[in-house]
């Protein structure tokens, strides 16, 4: 039957082709114009902007292809805060164990399981080591988002029937606000701590506003969006001394970044993210103190996985990578810290003396990482959109898509025309100097641009103090 | 194992670099040849003898690591950054 078919197939291709031979033209006789079937040539695969010659319907002939030169080179990425490339040394460790130890580190039975288990064992020490912690106090989740939540969330209502008090401050990431927000509605009592305007809570107001029945305390290590690093040695001290009130810190920007250690800072809470420190991203870990032990209420129930406070399988090659991105953080600290400062003050410098009216949000002395600078009459939006090259944000990746101006700005006390034209450069390990000239040479070049188009710059230029003018006259 | 001679520990300086510059990324490529100058020029200034067959395991193990590495990142390395694009050609003269 087959055979059968195949030979048809065999006989009515011959055919066609017999057919064709039989219609063969001489050499010189041209096919009239009616007769060539003229289609619409299809749509590119990749649409560029850059538009491409495109022929018309009644056009013969062929398309021109895309050209290698005719490329887009990509914009250089100033946006370690939001998150960092993979580092290739992370994502080799990582391959072993998505392709080859495929084991579930859980499996107590066979040794697939048991090789799994060891290497995120091996994981959690280097993540340990890191914060100066133990390796059995370290949980996996799925990053720093969901070990905030766990952590706020755990603690507070762990202790409802006793404490009904938990503190924060207006510069926190989205998360813990909202964590704090749900919170509040379920009839907690939420204090939130305004800062100094340079972005530092001050150990005072702190001190105050602590009652006897404060259940929690949550301050982050270093801002996402200023690079303000708060006094957690200082701050910690404080809390100690107040007895069942417990220190939660969200480290996601910090760790690897800034020496950290939670016996020396009394840190009982913290929250890593892996995506922050050159890992993968979908992994993160809360640190939860077991001397004195920490007791909260976990979000998830299930198979009791970590301590039961996140049940759920531990995506081994995830932690893996989030354990050797640590390990690597940690070896290379000294060296990229030392990197990221040169890096830091050569791009604001190279800004700051070709251009006047910048001006510097945040603590100086914060994490050179992050330099948030606010470009007076310009607006931060046409910014970013006119430096195309350049890979940039206005404030957090959570809130880029809106055109609100950055709260925590606003919560260091910054007007809202300075809010409005706020850059957020991020600079890390894989940043070259080039790129950081390049930046400047954007950034200065664009600013000038802008400042040229704009009447309010003219005014400024005349001399006529803007905060005077009163606007709504008409 | 015996401590390594000046040749193989010239040799695995040499292979180090030769990996580095096989990333086809700019910033990966530009970190690692840094870094490894960085990390052999340390250990050239402070050379103890107990050190050296230890700092040649690690970068042997290094080297494998960067060499994978550089083959993965040659698969999916993506378009060049706009500061490659204006490097490369070396102008002799202005007006070229």
């Amino acid at each position: 039957m087959l055979l059968r078919a195949s030979r048809n197939v065999a006989r009515s291709s011959s055919r066609t082709a017999v057919k064709i031979a039989g219609v063969r033209r001489s050499f010189v006789q041209p096919s009239s114009l009616s007769r060539a079937s003229v289609i619409d040539p299809p749509p590119p695969a990749v649409r560029d902007s850059e538009e491409l010659f495109r022929p018309r319907t009644d056009m013969l002939g062929f398309q021109l292809g895309k050209r290698e030169s005719n490329e887009k080179a990509r914009p250089i990425y100033l946006d370690f805060q939001a998150t960092t490339p993979l580092d290739p040394r992370v994502l080799d460790k990582m391959l072993f164990y998505m392709t080859d130890q495929y084991g579930n580190p859980h499996s107590r039975t066979h040794a697939y399981g048991w090789e799994a288990e060891s290497a995120v064992d091996e994981a959690r020490k280097y993540i340990a080591d890191i914060i100066g912690a133990d390796a059995k106090d370290i949980i996996y989740t799925s990053g720093a988002t969901e070990s905030n939540n766990m952590c706020i969330k755990g603690i507070a209502r762990f202790h409802r029937e006793k404490k009904n008090h938990i503190i924060t401050t207006q510069t926190e990431h989205k998360c813990v606000l909202d964590s704090f927000r749900k919170l509040s509605e379920e009839g907690f009592d939420v204090t939130y701590l305004p800062v100094q305007s340079n972005g530092i809570v001050s150990l005072e107001t702190l001190e105050a506003a602590i009652r006897p029945d404060t259940a929690l305390v949550s301050i982050m290590a270093v801002n996402n969006e200023t690079g303000v690093i708060q006094p957690l040695k200082e701050i910690g001290a404080l809390i100690r001394k107040h007895r069942g009130c417990y220190f939660h810190t969200d480290a996601a920007q910090a760790v690897g970044k800034i020496p950290l250690n939670v016996e020396e800072m009394n840190i009982d809470l913290m929250s890593i993210s892996g995506h922050k420190i050159y890992g993968p991203k979908g992994i993160g870990a809360a640190y939860v103190r077991r001397r004195p032990r920490v007791r909260l209420e976990p979000i998830l129930s299930g198979g009791g996985q970590e301590r039961g406070l996140r049940s759920g399988t531990v995506p081994s090659s995830l932690a893996i990578g989030l354990g050797e991105a640590a390990r690597i953080a940690q070896q290379e600290m000294a060296a990229d810290s030392e990197h990221i400062k040169k890096l830091s003050d050569r791009l604001i410098n190279g800004i700051t003396s070709r251009m006047e009216y910048i001006v510097r949000n945040g603590d100086p002395n914060g994490y050179p990482g992050c330099v948030n600078l606010s470009f007076a009459y310009v607006e931060g939006e046409s910014l970013l959109m006119a430096l195309k090259d350049v890979a940039l944000s206005s404030g957090s990746a959570c809130t880029s898509a809106s055109l609100e101006p950055s709260y925590v700005l606003r919560a260091l006390g910054a007007a809202e025309d300075m809010a409005h034209s706020s850059l957020r450069f991020g600079i890390g390990r894989f940043t070259t100097a080039d790129e950081i000239d390049y930046v400047v040479e954007k950034a200065v070049s664009t600013v000038q641009k802008l400042r040229d188009m704009s009447p309010l710059w003219e005014m400024v230029q005349e001399g006529i103090d803007i905060s005077t003018i009163d606007w709504s006259q008409h | 194992m015996s401590t390594p001679s000046k040749t193989s520990l010239l040799h695995l300086y040499g292979g180090l670099l030769r990996a580095s510059r096989s990333f086809s990324s700019y910033n990966f490529r530009t970190y690692f040849i840094s870094r490894t100058k960085r990390v052999w020029k340390e250990f050239q200034s402070n050379p103890s003898p107990e050190r050296v067959s230890d700092f040649y395991k690690a970068n042997l193990e290094e080297l494998d690591i960067l060499r994978r590495s550089a083959v993965v990142n040659s698969i999916y390395g993506g378009r060049k950054l706009v500061v490659e694009s204006n490097q490369g050609v070396k102008r002799l003269r202005s007006d070229n």
